[in-house]
């Protein structure tokens, strides 16, 4: 009895779930990408000018990156035609190196500035993802004019690329490992003995 | 001595037959040196073609469709072009750069900089003229105007206040307009990342400038050669963090700036050809 009371429990905590999950995904495709970056984007400049420690803001910064920005889908494209060649060792480790890279130079950034605003303006096509226009405010600064690429491919907007000023960071950053590649022998190893390299100085940098 | 005297005239002698000599058959020996400044010619661009200077075209359809992403025929030259700037930059222009931002404010900094802008906005002017857009050479010409006079000779940025913000162009731009095609990339000693067709735009716009041509007196050449210093040391100290995020972020900063040089070119170009705005703007309908 309590078995199975237990189980019809779980059945229905299991269906609730479901059902939410069935009805919060249409609201989230249909969300517009516009109103997807504007969130993201508050919530980000909330944190950016707070008066918390740069380690209390890397904390708050990093569920959000997990949550709305698709890194696995940014390391792929960043690998480029070296992605095919990688063995499934060597994609799992690129995977998280390439996640600890992308943190550490976005939560570097996040003491540089305060003070900072933004506005959001028009959203056009990309492929099949959305560019939404935004206008980045710091003080003492020229305005930056950036572009934030929204894919919907996995069922919930996310970020796949920034394009700052007319240069987009995942084709920078492709080009960037593409050509170390092709200078250190060509092999997918080189890339990530690199990457590793980067992770530990950063770390030994930020232990001083 | 008298014998020495013998010999001096004796040489002097035969230089001047010499030269008498040779005096008929001048046109020759121009075509000479003609012909050898043409095989020096024929010569370098034999070893460039050799690939000294040039990468050679890979022959994997991948690997060629990353080569001509990257547009960078001339690769090893300009690597070592940007090793060299860079060191340069690392002993002289970076340490004058930091010392500025060191020793002067920033609202001092940030009015050169305006200064610098304003006296740039004639080329900026002839460029959009250049490019078809008339509204955005008025843009140009009425901020240029006002930061003159308001902005007391451009010191204060009041146009960006009067709903006139700055736009870039230049003539690699205006080329871009026209349907140039960019050409292969270059990275130009001390001067940074460029193609042939922006390298030839900055000619352009060195031409345009009307500060190259002020004349002798009144402290304007001065003014000419302080304003190219302080424009020089200002838009390097715009640039230290950057450069500094870059060298420790990308694994091959060089290939970065290439690539980031190229995007941001491309997009300038189309932010131009794409700006349909009415030539007159709306407070005068």
């Amino acid at each position: 009895m309590i078995i199975s009371l237990g189980r019809r429990r779980l059945f229905s905590a299991l269906a609730a779930l479901a059902l939410g999950v069935t009805f919060s995904r249409p609201a989230a495709a249909a969300e517009k990408p516009a109103d997807f970056v504007r969130q993201l984007g508050s919530q980000l400049v909330a944190i950016v000018n707070s008066n918390l420690s740069p380690a209390e803001k890397k904390q708050k910064v990093l569920p959000l990156l997990q949550q709305d920005v698709d890194v696995d889908a940014i390391a792929r494209f960043c690998l480029g035609r070296y992605w095919n060649v990688a063995t499934d060792a060597q994609k799992t480790r690129y995977l998280g190196l390439f996640h600890q890279v992308l943190v550490n130079a976005i939560t570097d950034k996040l003491g540089d500035y305060r003070g900072v605003s933004f506005t959001i303006g028009a959203t056009s096509p990309v492929g099949e993802d959305k560019a939404v226009d935004a206008i980045l405010m710091r003080p003492g600064q020229p305005d930056a004019n950036m572009q934030w690429v929204v894919s919907s491919a996995s069922g919930a907007p996310k970020v796949v690329d920034v394009v700052g000023e007319g240069a987009s960071l995942r084709l920078t950053q492709r080009q960037d490992y593409a050509s170390y590649i092709s200078r250190s022998g060509g092999t997918v190893e080189a890339l990530l003995n690199a990457l590793q390299r980067q992770i530990d100085k950063h770390n030994t940098v930020a232990g001083h | 001595m008298s014998s020495e005297t013998g010999d001096q005239q004796r040489t002097l002698h035969s230089q001047t037959r010499r030269l008498l000599s040779d005096g008929p058959t001048h046109t020759n020996r121009r075509t000479g040196s003609t012909g050898r400044i043409g095989s020096l010619l024929v010569a370098t661009l034999t070893l460039a073609g050799c690939g000294s200077l040039t990468t050679p075209k890979p022959k994997d359809p991948e690997a060629l469709a990353e080569y001509n992403e990257a547009n960078d025929k001339f690769e090893p030259m300009n690597r070592k072009m940007y090793n060299l700037s860079m060191t340069v930059d690392k002993y002289t222009l970076k340490p004058v750069a930091k010392a500025y931002v060191w020793a002067v404010p920033r609202p001092v900094r940030s009015s050169l900089a305006n200064m610098a802008q304003t006296m740039n906005e004639p080329v900026v002017f002839f460029n959009d003229v250049g490019a078809g857009k008339p509204r955005r050479a008025g843009d140009a010409f009425v901020r240029w105007c006002i930061n003159m006079t308001a902005g007391v000779g451009g010191l204060i940025d009041v146009a960006k206040y009067a709903g006139y913000p700055h736009h870039d162009n230049d003539a690699g731009l205006t080329l871009a307009t026209w349907g140039v095609p960019s050409g292969p990339y270059l990275f130009l000693p001390m001067m940074g990342p460029s193609s042939v067709r922006d390298g030839i735009g900055y000619g352009i716009d060195t031409g345009l400038m009307p500060l190259n041509y002020v004349p002798r007196g009144y402290g304007l050449l001065t003014f000419n050669w302080a304003y190219n210093i302080v424009n020089t040391i200002n838009s390097r100290a715009d640039r230290i963090d950057d450069l500094d995020n870059l060298e420790k972020d990308a694994l091959d900063p060089y290939a970065t700036i290439r690539s980031a040089y190229q995007q941001q070119r491309k997009a300038l170009a189309d932010s131009i050809k794409n700006d349909h705005r009415a030539t007159v703007p709306d407070w005068y309908n």
